[in-house]
Parts: structure tokens; sequence; C-alpha cells
């Protein structure tokens, strides 16, 4: 949404951060969104691991390695590597790279840290949610406490470990709210168009 | 013919002037008695208070109709003629009040009976505040005060709750501070990615509940663990 000044107008925050949702069950789409930006790190760090053995390769013996996706090395290779990259991270303090960018984390069923052994429970059974045409993920739409079947299997759930709160008085902290031109309409009710408009 | 009758009608006819004479010469005798008497130098000779020792007052108090007495006595009248002024500096308060004993007189007045005839409403309007304050020492009151009891029972989170704090951060200075002690862009950008993840969160989670046909209440949570902790 554009000002009156032509001014890019800032993203608004929407209406639940309007209270803090430090604790509270994460939803599908921070769940979904933080597995898709894990999946391109630990691509992206196993191709470039890849690239350095064949860069060592061709220069220790003049010959360039290939590798494919056919090859069955490769993605045993990559399924141990996806293995380490969760179950570290998730043992380590439940938040994978993509978990900390959408602020949500893996905690068990009270709340607790998991245990490096739940951790290795939860990341050996998070497969299986993908093996059943993905219906294991249905639980965190239609669950009361938006738990996924690896999720169940291990004991585990995801909150949200960020304070929308604070983050919402941040942004309208910036001065870029509070000019005469471009007045925030951050008091806008839930729903109204301006919270609908994608910032350009 | 009864023989007696003529005497009889003289008789008659002479008792009026022979009580009246009579009446007139006892009269004469007692004035002459009484002129001859120094009643002063009589009651000198009396002795009052073997008299009065002697009368069992309570007796003829018991005999006398008080209530009757005092009907007939208008206090009022009584009241306006006594000076209390004069009365009261004559009486020496401090060592009547040191006879009495003030929390058994306080023990047997109701006070809330008492209370609640005054019009407290009046008196305070009668009273000057300032010059009541004056004379407080608010050091001293506020040093008797335990601020830590206090606070103990004060709720700061129903307080902070009532605080707009969007509205602080947006019209005071606490927004330039925050902005100035929190990140930049990086940061910006973070709060920015999570908030409309929120927010497809949150479509989501409404959407599926129109389907459900349930009531959309927020987002769930958080674990009892979590719950307890805080």
């Amino acid at each position: 949404m554009t000002a009156r000044t032509g001014e890019v107008r800032p993203f608004e925050p929407p209406p639940a951060a309007r209270e803090s949702l430090q604790g509270r069950y994460a939803g599908f789409a921070s769940r979904f969104a933080a597995f898709a930006v894990d999946l391109v790190v630990l691509t992206a760090i196993f191709l470039l691991v890849l690239a350095a053995i064949n860069f060592a390769a061709s220069v220790l013996t003049g010959n360039s390695v290939h590798f494919n996706r056919a090859n069955t090395w490769v993605v045993v290779a990559y399924a141990v590597w996806a293995f380490i990259y969760f179950a570290h991270f998730w043992g380590l303090n439940g938040k994978t790279p993509g978990g900390g960018l959408f602020g949500v984390q893996v905690v068990t069923n009270d709340g607790d840290d998991v245990s490096g052994r739940r951790a290795i429970g939860r990341t050996l059974a998070f497969p299986l949610s993908f093996l059943i045409l993905c219906l294991g993920f249905l639980g965190i739409l239609l669950g009361d406490q938006r738990r996924a079947l690896h999720d169940v299997i291990a004991g585990t759930t995801v909150i949200y470990c960020w304070d929308a709160r604070a983050a919402r008085l941040r942004m309208l902290s910036r001065p870029r709210y509070s000019t005469p031109h471009a007045p925030p309409e951050s008091h806008s009710l839930p729903g109204s168009p301006s919270q609908a408009d994608p910032p350009r | 013919m009864d023989p007696l009758a003529p005497l009889r009608t003289v008789g008659g006819r002479l008792a009026s002037p022979a009580e009246a004479l009579a009446q007139a010469i006892a009269e004469r005798v007692v004035g002459l008695v009484v002129g001859a008497l120094d009643l002063n130098a009589l009651l000198a000779e009396i002795d009052l208070n073997a008299l009065l020792a002697e009368i069992d007052l309570n007796a003829v108090l018991a005999e006398v109709d008080l209530g009757q007495v005092l009907d007939r006595i208008d206090v009022n009248q009584v009241l306006d003629q006594v000076q209390l002024d004069s009365l009261l500096a004559r009486i020496d308060l401090n060592s009547v009040m040191d006879r009495v004993d003030v929390n058994r007189l306080l023990a047997t007045v109701d006070l809330n009976r008492l209370l609640s005839t005054v019009d407290v409403t009046a008196l305070i309007g009668r009273v000057d505040v300032d010059q009541v304050l004056q004379q407080v020492d608010v050091n001293e009151v506020i040093g008797k005060v335990d601020l830590d009891a206090v606070i103990d029972r004060v709720d700061m989170n129903a307080v902070v709750q009532r605080i707009d704090l969007e509205a602080l951060v947006e019209q005071t200075d606490l927004g330039s501070i925050i902005a100035k002690s929190s990140g930049g862009m990086a940061s910006d950008l973070v709060d920015a990615v999570r908030s409309r993840t929120v927010g497809v969160d949150e479509s989501i989670a409404r959407w599926v509940a129109r389907l459900r046909r349930r009531p959309y209440p927020g987002p769930p949570g958080p674990p009892a663990g979590l719950r307890a902790a805080s």
C-alpha cells in the first residue's frame, strides 16, 4: 500500500501480534516456511560440500568427480546429512535455522527443552508424516495442540518462541510510522483492507 | 313541734358570723406570734444537717413521680438560663477524664449505629483539608508505610494491561528509545517475515475452523508446563 506521498508503507503486523504469541502452538504456515528454509539451507550446504569434494578431487587427482541424484551414495549421504542437521539443531535448543528465522521452536508436550534422544526420535519419525501421503501433517491443521504425526510419536510440539507484541512495538517505534504524511494504520481493526495489502 | 327548733334556727344564723370572727381572731393571733418570733434565730437553732440525716431521702424520692415533675419543667428554658461556659470553666475536665475509663465507655457504644446517624459528607465539608494536610508530616507518614507490602498487594500485570503501550510508543520518546536500542534493518526484516507468516497461520486456522463450523478464539496454547511457569 502506498501512502499519499508515494512513500512505501512498511509491513503491517497482523492482528494476532497485538498480544505476545510466545509459547503458543505454531501454525502450519510458520512451520512449513521454517522447514522450507531448512531444506534450502541443508541442501545448499550439501551442494557446497559436494562442490568442495569435487574441487579437492580435481586438484589432487586431476579428475573431476560428477555427482548426480541417481548416485545411491549421494542420496544416502544427503539423508544422513539431513538427519544430522535436524537432530543436532532440535537437540541443541529446539530451533533449526529456519525455525529461528520464523520464530518457532520444538519443545516437549510440557513445554520443556527437547533432549537429544527425543530429538533423534523426532528426526527418525519425521519422514513418516511424508510417507503416508503427507496425512501426518493434518494434525497441525486439525489438532488442538497443532501436533503432526512425528510430534505425537516423539512427544513433542512446536511453539512460537518470539514476542510478537514486542516486535509490533518495535515496528511502531520506527520513525516512518510516526511521520505526519504517512500516518500509521496500526490501530485499524482486524480484517481491515489495509492489513491485506502486501508491501511493495 | 320540736322544742329545740328555735335554738337550731338561732344557731344557723350565728354560725357564719362566728366562723368569720374566729378566722379573723386566728389570723390576728398568728400574726402577733410570728411577729414576735425571730425566724432566722429559730432556724439558726435547728441543725439542718441532722434534720436531713433523719430524713430517708430515697424513700421521699421514691414517692415522687419524677416523670411528672420533669414533664412540667421546660428544660430548654432552664438550659437557656444556664451559662455553660462559666459552668464548664469551673470544671476540671482533665481530672474528670482521668476518672473515665474511655475504653469501657466506648465498648458500650454501638459505633455503627452512631456513625449511621452522622452525615459524613457534611462533616467532611466542614473540614479544611488544606489546613489538616499542612499539619501532616507526609514524609513521616510515608516512612511508616511498608511499600513492599503495598506493592505485593498490587497486581502489576493488571496495571500493565491497562497501559496503552502502542499509544505510549507512538506518542512519546519511548518509541525513539526503543528504535535506537533495537536492531536495524535485519531485525525489522525478521519481524516482518514472522509477522506475515503468523498472519497466514491465522488465516489458515480461521479457514479450517470455518470448514469445521467451529469458532476460532485465536492461537491455542501454551503447553501446560509453560503456562505454569508463566
